[in-house]
């Protein structure tokens, strides 16, 4: 009786506590979201007026139709984007997330959080290395893994070909949960394409082909001020980078439409933020005039081409391309630019980070931390991006089969952790921020697998 | 400074000359005792044009075979494989066999193809057959692009016609020479763009033929979509993939030049189009480098000139590598010499074919029976193996 008693007793008090601290985190998540949402919509509506540009119109016939027939290679077109400046970039949200303070220090939890030497100073719940090891289990160094056991000095014999058998077994029953749990190990190339859609539940039906065409009108009929920010933001990225810059006018084509897809809102629901509001001219404050700016609620940022880019490898039929990417965007992508206490979402994956450090690599941690160089300030845009764009494509295919396979970010977390530790001996050299990015600059010839598996299962703890 | 080897050069270039300095090779004149000369085309022509009847001594290497120009000259590469063909028909080889609407089924990998104004008869008949079709016309003796344009009218290579009346002012032999062959106008695409592939093949010894390729192959892409339309027949931009010719174009991006490794394109085809065909693209374009070398000699100079950083390096190990195998553990050369390097000096070469190991061990060599089937350059591992398949290389 005594036990029942304090069994309920201590579930009881971890029901307070979770409500107390959503509730607190809830309202630390309204307003740190309240404000950086001001400011976005700040500076966008300051770009507006600077330039003389309506946030939208609609656009001359005579303009319709040209669009209409360049559909196919935007990327020729040589539109003046000199005056338009990204809304923001990472490293800007990166600022915000470091000012983010829990209002109530004196809760329990952030005892041991006081030592806590990185930037984040919300005491959310992160996994450490013994948690890791048994959420990311199939990542051990007992099982297969295609990114490791597939290399040229493997026999095929010994993983490979039976991993490969198991694949297309999946797929031609279609059974989406077992997709999820056979890509933990990672996804042939040739099997890759269709295991996603499977888990992403994407079947290109008549009328997911029909709703492509629809927004692709719309993008024909309306101009946004969006688009704009959308050319700059591929014309700076994708197009320079050395895999995707082949891919750029279906960047184009991706995006413009994802700008006018309102069926993306839906995630807002569970997304802590809200979607950016506007005001019809003259009738500010007034929610009856209230406007989602723009449609789908998704202010792009620099870099955020970047998320479509890697789908380009997998899918060449832009409606397909266009429902994987949305579905990617409103399960996965979504959290790495929102504030929530989600353990996925970006704030949770910063802490993850430094916390790893801290605790298993701390005097690379304190090191760089004496030298002005916060580890986070240089791992950060790594997260957001999910790598894309950092590492070969090959590399981050294999990565984003585990996103998928796990349902969670936190994989990022780890593998800029794993990176630091495999570059700790020359950055415990340097001694300075701009030194320490140099060492960290280029991750174009990291095998993401092996640093995964020995930063999780082969380092001492 | 005894027992180190003694290079020349003629072409300036750092990528070749770092390469020498760094394996603490000396330079010399060419008219002192060298051992290694890195030939520009001119030179090699002259050295072994038959009236200097300059011959090697057994420890000095060059960097092209005398006929090199066999393969490079585009009327000479396409002369020795329509004869190369013919001598396998005439052996009975099962190489040369042919369908039932006589074509090559394994040799069938240069499209219709005429010498000008030599052929000029026999081509008007072939355009005549198919009038819409589009022709290539490539200047003979050059590279990167020049002088390349397309034809799809009879008119627009009156010049080269035997019978033209402006022939009359001008005898045969100051018409330059061209190829013509018929335009493929289906090519696959990438992001809508056409692109084709530089890979780097070294010939080490043609009797028996060693023959190595870099793994870092690329694929250079055109900046502009392509259209197969008639109207777009002059835009060099959308046809000619040669950086040359695209580095002017106004969407040149000096960054990435438009190029992607080999190694992406594999990545890119296995996950669009699927694991088998890929694969068999790949051997069969390895298939059609050796039976061209078989064919023939070895191709002549290719470009030097590093576009982007990452050009540079490249090269840089490219002939790296090259010096590694042509001049193992950097001993002076001894002509003698017939070993087969050992695989770890091969860097990123992988062996394409080696006659000697191909025919030492007889039956137990892995065997194909048509290129699709086989098993994939050697020195790398073998995908498939799975099946046994016979082989008939010569």
């Amino acid at each position: 009786m005594l036990q029942e008693e304090s069994d309920l007793a201590l579930i009881i008090a971890q029901i307070v506590q979770k409500l107390k601290g959503s509730n607190l985190y809830a309202q630390l998540e309204r307003q740190a979201w309240g404000s950086w949402e001001k400011r976005i919509l700040k500076s966008l509506n300051s770009m507006c007026t600077e330039l003389s540009i309506p946030l939208a119109r609609k656009r001359p016939v005579g303009e319709q139709k040209e669009l209409l027939n360049k559909w196919n290679e935007m990327g020729t077109d040589e539109p003046d984007l000199s005056l338009f400046r990204p809304v923001y970039a990472p490293k800007d949200f990166l600022e915000v997330l470091i000012n983010l303070r829990n209002p109530n220090y004196e809760n329990g939890d952030s005892h041991s959080f006081r030592t806590h030497l990185g930037l984040i100073q919300v005491p959310l719940k992160v996994k450490d290395i013994p948690e890791l090891k048994e959420f990311f289990v199939e990542l051990g160094l007992t099982a297969g893994q295609l990114g490791i056991d597939d290399s040229t000095q493997v026999p095929p014999e010994l993983f490979e070909n039976e991993h490969v058998r198991i694949g297309q077994k999946v797929l031609s029953e279609q059974d989406s949960a077992a997709a999820q749990q056979y890509i933990r190990q990672g996804s042939p190339t040739a099997l890759r394409a269709e295991l996603w859609a499977l888990i992403l539940n994407i079947s290109s039906q008549p009328e997911d082909i029909l709703y492509y065409e629809q927004l692709k009108t719309n993008v024909i009929q309306h101009d946004l001020l969006v688009d704009s920010l959308i050319y700059k933001d591929v014309k700076l990225t994708a197009s320079n980078d050395d895999y995707y810059f082949v891919f750029e006018d279906y960047l184009y084509q991706v995006l413009l439409c994802f700008s006018r897809d309102t069926s993306v809102l839906g995630h807002f629901a569970y997304n802590s933020a809200s979607p950016p509001k506007s005001y019809i001219r003259g009738k500010l404050g007034l929610e009856e005039y209230a406007v989602f700016y723009p449609p789908n609620g998704v202010i792009p940022f620099h870099g955020f081409s970047m998320y479509v880019a890697p789908l380009c490898f997998l899918y060449h039929e832009p409606s397909k391309l266009y429902q994987i990417f949305r579905e990617m965007y409103v399960r996965f992508f979504f959290r790495l630019h929102s504030i929530s206490s989600h353990p996925s979402g970006i704030v949770s994956l910063c802490l993850l980070f430094e916390t790893l450090l801290q605790t298993y690599l701390p005097q690379l941690f304190y090191h760089l931390r004496e030298i002005g160089a916060q580890p986070l300030r240089i791992s950060f845009k790594w997260m957001v991006r999910a790598f894309s764009g950092y590492l070969a494509t090959d590399q981050l295919l294999l990565l984003w089969d585990r996103i998928l396979g796990y349902n969670s970010l936190e994989i990022l977390a780890v593998l800029a952790a794993a990176v630091f530790a495999f570059r700790a001996v020359n950055l415990m050299e340097v001694t300075s921020l701009a030194a320490a990015e140099a060492v960290l600059a280029d991750l174009s010839t990291l095998k993401v697998m092996p640093l995964l598996q020995i930063f999780l299962f082969a380092t001492v703890t | 400074m005894a027992g180190k080897v003694k290079w020349v050069t003629d072409i300036e270039k750092s990528v070749l000359i770092n390469n020498f300095e760094k394996r603490g090779w000396v330079q010399v004149t060419e008219n002192e005792d060298w051992n290694f000369y890195w030939m520009s085309v001119q030179t090699i022509r002259n050295v072994f044009s038959v009236e200097t009847g300059y011959r090697l001594s057994d420890d000095q290497i060059v960097n092209h075979f005398p006929n090199h120009y066999e393969l490079t000259r585009k009327d000479l590469m396409v002369k020795n494989i329509k004869r190369y063909r013919k001598e396998l028909e005439k052996e009975g080889s099962p190489l040369a066999e042919k369908d039932e609407s006589g074509k090559y089924l394994y040799l069938d990998f240069v499209p219709v193809t005429y010498m000008l104004p030599a052929d000029y008869n026999l081509f008007v008949e072939e355009f005549r057959k198919s009038p819409s079709s589009t022709w290539i016309m490539k200047p003979c003796g050059k590279a990167q692009g020049k002088g390349i344009f397309l034809i799809n009218k009879l008119s627009q290579i009156k010049k080269w016609s035997r019978d033209s009346k402006t022939s009359s002012f001008m005898t045969q032999s100051t018409k330059e020479a061209y190829v013509i062959s018929l335009y493929i106008n289906n090519p696959l695409l990438i992001g809508g763009r056409k692109f084709d592939l530089r890979l780097y093949v070294l010939v080490s010894t043609y009797r028996p033929l060693r023959c190595y390729m870099y793994k870092l192959g690329f694929c250079r892409f055109c900046t502009v979509k392509y259209t197969p339309s008639t109207s777009e027949l002059d835009n060099m931009f959308v046809h000619l993939t040669n950086v040359a010719i695209q580095k002017h174009g106004e969407d040149y991006n000096h960054i990435h030049g438009g190029k992607w490794t080999v190694h992406n394109l594999r990545l890119y085809l296995e996950s669009t189009r699927g694991k088998e065909v890929t694969s068999r693209l790949f051997d069969e374009i390895h298939w059609i480098i050796v039976q061209s070398l078989k064919a023939v000699a070895v191709n002549a100079s290719p470009s030097l000139t590093s576009s982007t950083a990452n050009d540079r390096i490249l090269k840089y190990n490219l002939i790296n590598d090259t010096l590694n195998i042509a001049v193992p553990n950097g001993e002076i050369p001894d002509c003698k010499w017939n070993k087969s390097p050992p695989k770890e000096v091969l860097g990123n070469y992988e062996i394409l074919y080696d006659e000697e190991l191909a025919q030492g061990d007889g039956a137990d060599r892995e065997l194909r029976s048509r290129p699709g089937q086989s098993l994939g350059p050697r020195g790398g591992r073998s995908r498939d193996s799975g099946r046994t398949v016979l082989t008939t290389w010569k």
